[in-house]
């Protein structure tokens, strides 16, 4: 006689962190300009401290954030060969077992990710993301890095620079169609576990969206709605920008314009002790600045 | 209401494609409701299909029909997954925004109600990367959802914002569901409605009805439950239902007729339906899966 098949109900109820979620390992970009990219990654405060292998990949590092800049031209199955204006290919979350977290979110109905479609070689399982970005689950983050196999560092870089201005991941911004912030709501919250806040819950410059909080409650994402009655923009889901937390505000801020970096200066995006948004380079890169005092360890 | 939100089903209509397309543009129809068969047969293959349907200017109103999808378990319900991944592709591609998965007729399902919940919610999150929304249907001789309530409870359940209902109203008249059924459901979640009257008065078994829904099927206001559809047009419109209706007319004389006779049966029926709901100056709001 087979056993029945067991039901929803007799699940055990998951923890709020099914996944062990515990901050970004670092965010993706994907540009076949990378020299470009590099300066205004450098003019922010991040610093390039290994190459890749094999791959046309980069390193950047500021404090505990990681940036990797995805030059690798090859066009791999299902993916596009990164084009000049740089998108936001990738988030890398670290979770307590990668391959665990990947079957979870396959059992729950994610797409997995074309097969070697990663920048690295070193194999990190990823499902499909919004747009074409994907996102990655990594698990070796505490005793060695992702980046000791697959990177070699750069002659006399700083393995660890330091941050500027405590600044720190913040969270990423999602732009999406109308009405689909319950779509996504939806993906984020049975995928890996981010909890919707409350309407009027904001932080930052820019009071909008739905904001989902990680269940590690270390970062944020934040969906943005195209605006009713605006058919006639250019207006696709994909991932906006990033969000970089900075105890205070205004300090992080006229740092890094001495550093060169242009912000928008006028309302609704005031730079304010709340926060700051950078101009928009290449067409499609910018950084928002958020006030927030959560300054996640440093990588060890 | 008007027109434009009535559609034609390809499987109301003979012939390839391209012709089905242009007939029912010529019929004064924007939208269509497309069925894979419709891509995957066509000649020269089916980026051919999909170009033919980007380039008509017709709406897509939906894409089918993904079936016998929940309940199956091991290398059935992977087999299953797959085929699903392959529909909601080609869905994207045709730039269709509602897959419609009706319920199983499978011997192979289990009666687990949790299990079909999980499959739905597995299916929405699928389709939500690809901007699609499910569009879960009973069909009358489903083995285990064979009604609108049933399906209402599963789709309430799963609790996905992508996933809603389709109303048929053959199944609706096939299984004997009363309009009033649909006070318990959340109007917002009807993604489309699909209509077809038939000759006869009743079908009491699961075979009469399958028999009668894929060959016997006419146009609203030419069939014997024109009260009825009426009825459900009119409780549709006080709910607030503001989506598409697509004709779902299966016929095996309607497949041996010229399309533009067809079509020219499906605008009367158009103007039979209009004439049973009272005109009120709403202006037409257009459905989020638009």
């Amino acid at each position: 006689m087979s056993r029945p098949l067991p039901s929803v109900q007799e699940h055990n109820p998951e923890p709020s962190n099914p996944l062990g979620l515990d901050g970004i390992e670092f965010v993706e970009y994907a540009t076949s300009q990378p020299l470009a990219l590099a300066n205004v990654l450098q003019m922010m405060g991040f610093a390039p401290i290994a190459r890749h292998r094999s791959r046309e990949v980069t390193l950047f590092r500021q404090g505990p954030m990681n940036i990797i800049v995805n030059a690798h031209p090859e066009a791999l199955t299902g993916m596009t060969a990164p084009g000049a204006r740089p998108a936001l290919s990738a988030i890398a979350l670290r979770v307590r077992d990668a391959d665990a977290a990947f079957h979870r979110a396959l059992d729950l109905g994610a797409w997995a990710m074309p097969t070697r479609a990663s920048a690295m070689e070193l194999n990190i399982p990823g499902i499909h993301g919004v747009g074409g970005s994907l996102i990655y689950f990594v698990d070796r983050y505490k005793d060695f890095s992702i980046y000791d196999v697959d990177f070699v560092a750069l002659p006399d870089a700083v393995r660890a620079p330091p941050a500027l201005a405590g600044m720190h991941w913040f969270g990423v911004v999602q732009s999406v169609y109308a009405e689909r912030s319950g779509d996504w709501t939806d993906f984020y919250r049975e995928l890996l576990g981010f909890t919707p806040l409350p309407g009027g819950q904001y932080f930052g410059i820019l009071p909008k969206g739905t904001l989902l909080a990680s269940p590690d409650r270390n970062f944020y994402l934040q969906l943005i709605e195209q605006p009713s009655g605006s058919d006639d923009i250019d207006w696709d889901e994909r991932l906006l920008r990033v969000g970089i937390g900075a105890p205070d505000v205004e300090a992080a801020t006229r740092l890094l314009k001495e550093r060169g970096v242009v912000f928008v200066d006028r309302d609704p995006v005031q730079p304010s002790a709340k926060g700051a948004l950078t101009q928009v380079y290449f067409g499609s890169v910018t950084f928002e600045l958020v006030k927030s005092d959560v300054v996640a360890a440093p990588p060890e | 209401m008007n027109i434009e939100r009535f559609g034609m089903d390809t499987i109301t209509l003979a012939g390839p494609l391209e012709a089905k397309l242009r007939a029912v543009r010529d019929g004064g129809f924007t939208q269509i409701m497309l069925s894979a068969r419709d891509v995957v047969g066509h000649p020269d293959g089916e980026q051919a299909a999909i170009d033919l349907v980007r380039k008509s200017g017709l709406r897509v109103t939906g894409f089918q029909v993904l079936r016998d999808f929940e309940g199956l378990s091991g290398d059935l319900h992977a087999y299953k997954i797959d085929i699903a991944k392959s529909m909601l592709a080609m869905c994207s591609a045709l730039g269709a925004r509602v897959l419609l998965c009706c319920s199983t007729t499978s011997a192979h399902a289990t009666d687990d109600r949790d299990r079909f919940v999980a499959d739905l919610q597995k299916l929405a999150m699928l389709a939500v990367p690809l901007r699609i929304d499910i569009a879960f249907e009973a069909l009358s001789w489903g083995r285990f959802v064979s009604d609108v309530a049933s399906a209402w409870d599963l789709v309430d359940r799963a609790n996905r914002h992508n996933l809603g209902l389709a109303i048929d109203s053959y199944h609706m008249l096939a299984a004997g569901t009363p309009v009033d059924a649909l006070d318990d459901i959340d109007p917002r979640k009807v993604l489309f409605v699909q209509l077809a009257d038939f000759m006869w008065q009743s079908t009491p078994t699961p075979d009469e009805r399958r028999e009668t829904a894929r060959h016997f099927r006419v146009f609203p206001g030419e069939g014997v439950h024109g009260a009825q559809i009426a009825a459900l047009m009119r409780k549709l419109d006080e709910l607030g239902y503001d989506g598409d209706y697509s004709f779902e007319v299966f016929n095996d004389d309607y497949v041996q007729l010229p399309l533009a006779t067809v079509t020219a049966r499906a605008r009367q029926s158009v103007q039979w339906l209009l004439r049973q709901v009272p005109h009120r100056s709403l202006p037409f709001r257009r459905h989020r899966a638009a």
